[in-house]
């Protein structure tokens, strides 16, 4: 037997006996990807996690906790919320005019006696 | 035969809808399984499937009244049952954010072997590396659902549906190794 030959047989052995025994079932597992039984046993144990007596509490949960309010539950809130905006605003808007118009009169005023001291000098 | 169980369906959830409670436990116990298996592969967290679970069937209970179409049933309790579970993994995320050292548990999904299986621990690695929208599409496929019901629940396109479950496939392949050789 030529070394060679004989060497290159050796160097195949050695890299075979690398590979795992179901070496090419997981290969081909890997190409195909997860397989039907591997997702049905995915689901299976996601199922498992549901404990008996499961409809029953998700029933109860549901009567007990309140649910999101109604469409017109939402329009009353939001009328009533823009009604007190509105009326914060107009009293808002009263008073600062109200401030105007008395800061107005009172510089009229300084203004009128002003006038008044001017003429009884001339 | 199909027809027939289609036309039950209907009915119970035309029960259910007037707000008949024993129609209500019964459309619960009808999916109640297929519902937490599809939060599990969506969270690979089994400490999250009943929690999540009954969050979904409670959204259920108070918003069936609203269902245009009783046929639709399942489409649209796995669309509850998809945006209750993103919405979950995005809380999941801020919380990491804003409280990187706290509830750590919270953040460490099952180690391989918790489960049974190495195709099995195989496929919730793969399906861990994904997307929440490309586990809930490939999800979907699974519960049976046609491109144009997922479409629908995703509000898009018959062809975006097959684009994205294209790619989304072949993510999963990629990272799929029953070996856990990464």
């Amino acid at each position: 037997m030529k070394p060679e030959p004989e060497a290159w047989r050796a160097l195949q052995r050695h890299a075979s006996d690398q590979l795992a025994p179901d070496f090419a079932a997981r290969v081909l597992r890997a190409a195909r990807g997860p397989s039907d039984a591997s997702w049905a046993a995915l689901r299976a144990q996601g199922a498992a996690q549901i404990r008996p007596g499961f409809a029953a509490r998700v029933l109860q949960a549901a009567r007990r906790i309140p649910g999101s309010p109604s469409l017109a539950d939402q329009f009353v809130l939001s009328m009533g919320t823009a009604a007190v905006c509105v009326l914060l605003f107009l009293l808002f808007q009263a008073g600062m005019a109200r401030l105007e118009d008395d800061r107005n009169l009172e510089s009229w005023q300084q203004i009128a006696d002003q006038a008044q001291d001017d003429d009884s000098v001339v | 035969m199909e027809s027939s169980s289609t036309s039950e369906l209907a009915e119970l959830v035309r029960r259910a809808q007037r707000g008949d409670e024993a129609a209500q436990r019964e459309l619960i116990l009808a999916y109640q399984h297929r519902v937490a298996g599809f939060v599990y592969a969506m969270t690979n967290r089994s400490d999250y499937v009943e929690d999540l679970s009954q969050q979904v069937f409670i959204k259920m209970v108070r918003a069936i009244d609203r269902l245009q179409a009783p046929a639709q049933f399942e489409s649209w309790l796995f669309r509850l049952a998809r945006n209750t579970c993103i919405d979950q993994l995005r809380r999941q995320k801020l919380r990491r954010i804003f409280l990187p050292f706290g509830e750590e548990h919270e953040n460490i999904p099952e180690p391989p072997g918790a489960v049974d299986s190495e195709e099995l621990d195989a496929l919730r690695h793969a399906l861990a590396q994904l997307r929440p929208q490309d586990r809930a599409l490939l999800a979907l496929v699974q519960e049976g659902r046609s491109h144009a019901e997922i479409a629908a629940v995703l509000a898009t396109s018959v062809a975006a549906v097959k684009a994205r479950l294209h790619r989304a496939r072949e993510h999963l392949r990629k990272h799929y190794q029953p070996e856990h050789e990464t």
